[in-house]
């Protein structure tokens, strides 16, 4: 649960609670006994609280702090609580807003309730008609709770409107075997999208299998995606059936599907269009039964357009196209997904969470997070770590983004965490096998034990996730 | 004088004592405005104080708060003095007890 208190320009904010359940109510008075009184009351209830004191403040923070509903008082400086509910209401009509009066006149409510007020409240207001009104229009309203709740997409976090109309249309996509198209830029969650895309579809329970095409040398990609007959090259000891195979009655999520050799788009093509596999040294073809949802970070069209990818393949993948929003595309996300991973942090340490500063939030989601969601999660393990105290400051979010920043620049940093990713998705395919991932990166597996040492890699533990 | 007993809520007991000197500040700022004659201001205290007494437990002041609210509205000096008075003897005598 996040409580914030806003007087004027000064936010405080106070983090007690990250579930996943509270509904965000902001409330607007512009008295600060009424604000605290409230807070006090709706915490106890597990609401996220958002106060202000004006009702300029309150517009404002409807596109940052994005409540599910809103309460605020009729009678105000400058803008009144009329005022504010037209306003709010030209830029969403479906935002509840309940409208608190000292003086219970009737022309008032009848105004607010022609304005689209949900409900018109007399100040003292008793505490349990006040929370009674909140659930009641929450639920006529739909969002009781946010998506963190709903079983589509449970690790993926968001409350921006561009996530919500994504996530609707991943939804809309997941009952049936559409082909998906998924873009975004790195970092963003694609093959997370993939997988609970998989997770709402019938095929829930057959396997979920992910590959990236730009990890797997162009050599050894068609044995891997459609398998190979014992003998059928050198260093093929035993048959290998393959990733279409492996996912057969579920779901191939083929990642970065840009980087996919042009001679092998066009047997992937012929897959897609007969929905059988050929294994390398085979005569005879093995029909499948996958789903195939694809993803990558390039301009797909483009590499089309300049001949580096096929049209008949970009059409063929490019059914439902899906277009994550970079992070920084939607700011109103990053405190929640700070939030959620300082949670993510504590409970794995086992230690009290802790919290980003007021003015360290104010800078972070300002950011530009070329990294996306996987640098957030890097700066928040990275602070999390570093920070003694439960209050993470300004200057350590600085130096652990900047120090961020500055590992995408180097080119020597850069060439590190590539090799590393590299080695990391060999180990996932081949679930720790040394020998096979050192067939696959082309090194022997002295050269290659010495690539794990440096990066402090250990096989067993892709072994142990393959069992998981 | 005789203490006033008041039930509040506990969850509310770390707000109360704030509470209480916010209206020692009330009164203070009411009996300035009176000297300058700035109704206004009076009004908008005493409207503040009749909706927020009643959730914290007192009933009285939300009661203080409309009579200061209307006799401002009046311009009533008297009326204000005499609710202002009461304001200040009651919060002066009250002693909440958290049930």
């Amino acid at each position: 649960m996040i409580i914030g208190i806003f007087c004027g320009n000064v936010a405080e904010v106070t983090k007690t609670k990250t579930n996943g359940q509270a509904s965000r109510i902001l409330i607007v008075d512009d008295d600060s006994d009424v604000l605290v009184l409230f807070s006090k009351w709706l915490k106890a209830e597990n609401f996220d609280v958002v106060t202000v004191e004006s009702g300029k403040d309150a517009l404002a923070q409807i596109s940052i702090a994005r409540p599910d509903l809103v309460v605020t008082d009729l009678i105000m400086d400058e803008m009144d609580g009329m005022a504010l509910l037209s306003e709010i209401h030209r830029q969403n009509p479906l935002l509840p807003v309940i409208m608190l009066s000292g003086q219970a006149k009737i022309p008032d409510a009848v105004k607010a309730t022609h304005l689209g007020s949900s409900a018109f409240l007399t100040k003292p207001v008793d505490k349990k008609e006040l929370i009674s009104q909140i659930r009641k229009h929450l639920h006529l309203a739909g969002n009781g709770k946010t998506n963190k709740s709903q079983p589509f997409g449970e690790g993926i976090i968001y409350r921006s409107s561009k996530m919500a109309e994504l996530i609707e249309q991943g939804k809309a996509v997941a009952d049936g075997d559409i082909t998906v198209f998924i873009s975004g830029e790195t970092g963003t969650g694609k093959e997370i999208l993939a997988k609970a895309i998989h997770d709402a579809s019938p095929r829930k329970d057959q396997p979920f299998i992910g590959v990236n095409c730009g990890a797997i040398p162009e050599q050894l990609l068609e044995s891997e995606l459609f398998g190979h007959e014992k003998g059928a090259f050198t260093g093929a000891l035993s048959q290998h059936e393959g990733l279409f195979k492996a996912a057969d009655g579920g779901t191939l999520f083929l990642d970065e599907i840009g980087d996919m050799p042009l001679d092998l788009q066009v047997k992937l093509l012929r897959v897609l269009q007969d929905f059988q596999v050929r294994p390398v040294g085979s005569v005879r073809s093995v029909p499948i039964n996958v789903r195939i949802i694809s993803a990558t970070h390039t301009n797909l069209a483009e590499a089309v357009k300049e001949g580096h990818f096929r049209a008949d393949l970009y059409y063929r993948l490019n059914v439902v196209p899906l277009a994550i929003p970079n992070l920084a595309e939607r700011p109103e996300d990053i405190e929640l997904l700070l939030e959620y991973y300082l949670e993510k942090f504590a409970l794995r340490k086992g230690e009290p969470k802790k919290a980003f500063s007021p003015e360290a939030l104010d800078y972070l989601i300002a950011s530009s997070w070329p990294g996306n969601v996987r640098q957030l999660i890097n700066v928040v393990d990275l602070c999390a770590t570093l920070n003694k105290t439960n209050i993470i400051p300004l200057s350590m979010a600085q130096k652990a983004l900047g120090d961020e920043e500055s590992d995408l620049r180097t080119l020597k940093d850069a060439k590190h965490l590539f090799e590393r990713e590299y080695l990391i998705s060999v180990l996932q395919l081949t679930k720790g096998q040394v020998a096979n991932s050192a067939r696959i990166a082309g090194r022997n597996r002295t050269e290659f034990y010495k690539l794990l040492n440096a990066h402090n890699l250990d096989p067993s533990d892709f072994r142990d996730q393959a069992g998981a | 004088m005789d203490k006033i007993i008041v039930q509040c809520d506990p969850d509310l007991e770390d707000l109360i004592p704030g509470y209480i000197n916010n209206r020692h500040k009330d009164i203070i700022v009411m009996q300035e405005c009176l000297e300058t004659g700035d109704f206004a201001k009076i009004r908008t205290i005493g409207h503040s104080m009749k909706g927020s007494g009643g959730g914290y437990g007192f009933d009285i002041i939300t009661d203080l708060g409309e009579r200061i609210e209307n006799a401002a509205l009046a311009s009533d000096t008297d009326k204000i003095v005499q609710a202002v008075q009461e304001l200040e003897s009651y919060i002066s005598r009250v002693e909440v007890v958290y049930s």
